[in-house]
């Protein structure tokens, strides 16, 4: 766990000073502030195997789709003293189902008063008494969700990506500065960061092992992801959001919904985010909603170093889910691998295992609920939202770039009014939404 | 001997200790005595200083803190607060003994720019150290992340100057009643008024108690442009050229809040959002989509009527004539800078259309002060910052110029259609013009004649400027930015022309 750039640091210096349990060295703190400079020094966090012990903390779910189940299993895995008391989502069956998967996994017995379902399930589930809420259902309703679990001063695991839209994504950075001024933790879900194979790449990328970084390509191209088929008996918002992954207002369409891990991990090493983006992209084969289902865009950060990133959901194509940096001096995969400038291997990261040659470490899904649950317990808290809603906002501006075929800029996105979805009040019933797939630019006569 | 020199050393150096004990002690009193607010009271006449920072949040609040003067004027205690109150109370004594009360421009003093000096951002965040306390709204959430990127350009009080000083006409928000407040129940005009050959005119805004007029400005030729030797010339004033108008209609003067509000009421669209645009394609008086409600108090609390309508933006100003066309059935638009300068020179070629000199009237010097410069002329004429109170005022106070127009120089600096170019007269190509509109591409408008918060030098019949958009909606905190109201201009209004049908008619 490091701090992220939102954690202050005077709250930093005053936590470490308090002389809570030290998760990081000093050194990693003076070069967490300067994201991006190189000290020579690796300084790589210590990874726990479980959260330390404490209060006891008690969890609501908000979304119990399969995330959400999931994350609510990973966050039970994530150390002692943690239960879940309570679950909403906008369908009963998917309460149901959560509840069998908890019962049957972690023998927790829910009461049908602890399960809330509708549109405003969240808001009951806000009443309950817990100290923790999971946000996972799709992210169009991310932003409203968070902001009304910061001024219920909850802490927070939220999934990537934080929002659809421009307004979605600053609305969720200011309620990330309320999140700190209040106190709370927040983890987002950004798995890579919490992977302690990035994470010893990352430190020596800033101790400088490739020297200035100079370009980054970023993919996530692999097979159709899932849709669902209309049934006879849904309603048309029914339909939308079981079949959630493939309409923009809903997902955010793939390059954000999806591609935004690999594109927050380019922003990490770099250490800030793109000031613009070119992008092209169409939709060849996608069945349902009004995604694309590729993407191209050229990013440009500032000193002209540009990121390509490529994202693809077709099936029977080449794939890869990776990240490569380069840098002056050389080369790194971010994930495990430094090489130098002729191919040389200067690190590799090793997985510890133990005596039987099982991994000693857990799977970075239940990492980020032992770095929540950790920092709420040693008071040393950390807040990831704004960080994930910067890079939720470069893959919308990317989006927005390939959707158009103009140049669009952080500028743009920092002033635009765009909000997705349907307006006003959310029901189970038609939805008023024209299902426009975008086509760039025009053709001549 | 040793012994008594050692005794006179201790003495000296206890009385030492005990003076420089004393005069820390007493320094340290006369500082706490000098930073109440009964202190700063007893000299600091402004009107009304002490009784608008009573009715300020940061005296009545519900946390029940007063906030003293010394909090806000002075910077926080350790990072130049000894220093500054020493430079201000410098300042202060000095003002007090030498200065006369009434001859401080208060309404400049009360402007942002000003008061940014004296209010010290380092002070706001000494105290609010929290931007995104819960509870915020929306509005102040987005217009807090938005402060945080314009680093250094924004200070809080851009933003929140009433909160020391209460004051309603500056509240920094939607201003949704601006404009609707019914007047009295009057005759409404049902026609327009009519053009009769070419002669001045009086229109008539149907649907409205308004009217106004129109001043028949016979076509010539002139010179467009000051000559290189003029006094204060810029660059942009170059080089000049001889140009030839055709005969139009000018507005004796600027449009007025009464007529501006007029179009407001009939064509305001409350309600949408801030950028909706007007469709004027529909060739129907009910398709032009008027401003939205304001940002704050467009008129400054300096009073309508028949005031100069200001904070518009040029846009919003264009739609205005595109409306009073349709209404009117005339040819109304905004002037292009050739046709404005003409009209303001009225067919002289000195700095100003009336004799006198702009070096004389800048001139600061002794000599000025003791014997006075003869500022008659440009005082009978022309709303400037030494006369003007850093307000604009009504066309009554001036008088008009050579074709009947009023308040051409100063008062507001008014719109033209031209786009802006430093080089614009270069631009053209040689030999004589004939109603040069200005660049084809250009981000920025041209405005002419200056304010009333410019100098004697830059209210020159050829003084020129662009329109600085950005800067004009630095605080405002819609998204996307307002296309109808400037948030932070409040010097430029405009005037509108009036094509001559029968010549349009002929050269058709």
């Amino acid at each position: 766990m490091k701090p992220t750039k939102t954690t202050s640091r005077r709250r930093f210096l005053e936590n470490s000073a308090l002389g809570a349990i030290g998760v990081i060295g000093a050194s990693q703190l003076i070069k967490s502030c300067a994201p991006g400079e190189t000290t020579g020094e690796v300084v790589v966090p210590t990874i726990l195997e479980t959260a330390v012990d404490g209060q006891p903390l008690r969890a609501g779910v908000v979304g119990c789709g399969g995330r959400g189940t999931g994350a609510a299993l990973d966050f039970l895995n994530a150390g002692p003293n943690l239960s879940i008391v309570a679950i909403a989502d906008v369908f009963q069956d998917r309460i149901d189902g959560c509840r069998k998967e908890l019962k049957e996994k972690k023998d927790v017995e829910l009461a049908d008063a602890s399960c809330f379902v509708g549109f405003d399930a969240y808001k009951k589930l806000l009443e309950v008494d817990l100290d923790i809420v999971i946000l996972a259902t799709p992210p169009f309703f991310r932003p409203e969700h968070f902001q009304a679990c910061v001024e219920a001063r909850k802490h927070v695991f939220m999934e990537k990506p934080v929002a659809v839209d421009p307004v979605g994504a600053r609305a969720v950075m200011a309620a990330s500065k309320q999140a700190e001024a209040a106190g709370l933790c927040v983890v987002t879900g950004t798995q890579r960061r919490h992977s302690w194979n990035y994470q010893n790449v990352v430190a020596r990328i800033n101790a400088g092992m490739i020297g200035e970084i100079v370009s980054s390509n970023v993919y996530w191209n692999q097979s159709e992801l899932w849709h669902r088929e209309k049934q006879p008996t849904w309603t048309e918002m029914e339909f939308m959001l079981r079949d959630w992954v493939n309409w923009t207002w809903l997902s955010g369409d793939h390059i954000v919904e999806q591609h935004v891990h690999n594109i927050d991990v380019s922003n990490w090493f770099v250490g800030r985010h793109p000031v613009e983006a070119v992008g092209m992209g169409s939709r060849l084969r996608r069945l349902t909603g009004d995604c694309y289902d590729n993407f191209s865009v050229d990013f440009i950060y500032d000193k002209s170093i540009h990121m390509h990133s490529m994202c693809r959901q077709i099936n029977d194509c080449a794939n890869s889910v990776s990240e490569q940096l380069r840098g002056t001096k050389g080369y790194t995969d971010c994930e495990k691998t430094i090489w130098d400038a002729e191919g040389n291997e200067l690190y590799k990261y090793e997985s510890p295992v133990d005596e039987a040659g099982e991994p000693t470490i857990n799977s970075p899904y239940v990492q980020e609920h032992i770095d929540l649950v950790t920092a709420i317990r040693t008071n040393n808290q950390i807040v990831e939202a704004e960080e994930t809603a910067i890079s939720v906002l470069t893959a919308i501006m990317g989006r927005e770039s390939a959707y158009t075929g103009k140049k669009v800029t952080w500028e743009d996105m920092m002033g635009s009014d765009m909000v997705l979805g349907p307006k006003g009040e959310l029901t189970m019933g038609p939805v008023d939404i024209k299902a426009v797939i975008p086509i760039a630019g025009s053709a001549s006569n | 001997m040793r012994r008594k020199r050692k005794k006179t050393g201790r003495l000296l150096f206890l009385s030492g200790m005990v003076i420089s004990a004393l005069i820390i002690f007493l320094g340290n009193k006369a500082v706490v005595k000098t930073s109440t607010d009964e202190y700063c009271a007893s000299c600091h006449m402004h009107p009304q200083s002490t009784q608008s920072w009573k009715l300020s949040t940061h005296y009545d609040n519900q946390q029940g803190i007063h906030v003293h003067c010394v909090d806000c004027h002075l910077p926080p205690h350790g990072e130049g607060y000894l220093t500054e109150k020493t430079m201000t109370g410098l300042r202060d004594i000095w003002a007090k003994t030498f200065k006369d009360p009434e001859s401080f421009n208060w309404e400049a003093k009360s402007q942002i720019e000003y008061a940014k000096g004296h209010a010290f951002e380092a002070s706001c965040i000494h105290c609010h150290q929290n931007n995104y306390p819960l509870g915020l709204t929306k509005e102040g959430r987005e217009a807090h992340l938005y402060y945080e990127r314009q680093a250094g350009e924004l200070h809080c009080i851009n933003c929140h100057i009433t909160v020391g000083h209460h004051d309603p006409n500056r509240l920094h928000a939607k201003n949704i009643d601006f404009g609707i407040i019914e007047t009295a129940e009057v005759a409404l005009y049902t026609e327009p008024g009519v053009m009769n050959g070419f002669n001045s005119f009086t229109e008539y805004i149907p649907g409205s108690a308004v009217s106004f007029e129109m001043v028949a400005i016979p076509g010539g030729t002139y010179q467009l442009g000051s000559p290189e030797d003029e006094p204060f010339r810029n660059d942009n004033e170059g080089p000049a050229r001889e140009v030839k108008i055709i005969p139009f209609f000018m507005a004796k003067i600027e449009v007025s809040w009464r007529e501006y509000l007029a179009f407001f009421k009939q064509t305001g669209a409350q309600g949408k959002t801030a950028d909706a645009y007007l469709n004027v394609n529909q060739g129907d008086v009910d398709a032009i989509s008027g401003p939205t409600a304001p940002w704050g108090a467009p008129d400054q609390g300096w009073g309508k009527g028949s005031l100069p309508a200001i904070t518009m933006t040029h846009h919003a100003a264009e739609v205005y004539c595109q409306w009073l066309a349709k209404i009117t059935g005339k040819k109304y638009r905004l002037p292009t800078e050739a046709e404005w300068e003409y009209a303001a020179r009225g067919g002289t070629e000195t700095p100003y259309f009336f004799e006198g000199d702009p070096k004389q009237y800048v001139k600061q010097g002794l000599r000025n002060k003791l014997f006075g410069v003869d500022t008659t002329g440009i005082n009978s004429y022309i709303a400037y910052i030494k006369n003007s109170g850093s307000r604009s005022m009504g066309p009554e106070s001036k008088m008009e110029n050579p074709f009947g127009l009023v308040n051409m120089l100063g008062n507001v600096a008014e719109f033209c259609s031209d786009r802006y170019a430093e080089d614009a007269y270069s631009q053209y190509t040689n030999g004589p013009l004939t109603d040069p509109k200005g660049p084809a591409e250009g981000e920025e408008h041209v405005i002419r004649g200056g304010s009333y918060r410019d100098g004697a030098d830059n209210v020159r019949c050829a003084s020129r400027e662009p329109t600085r958009s950005v800067p004009w909606l630095k605080t405002d905190p819609q998204m996307p930015k307002s296309i109808w109201w400037y948030s932070d201009c409040i010097s430029v209004g405009f005037r509108v022309v009036c094509e001559f049908e029968e010549i349009t008619a002929d050269q058709q």
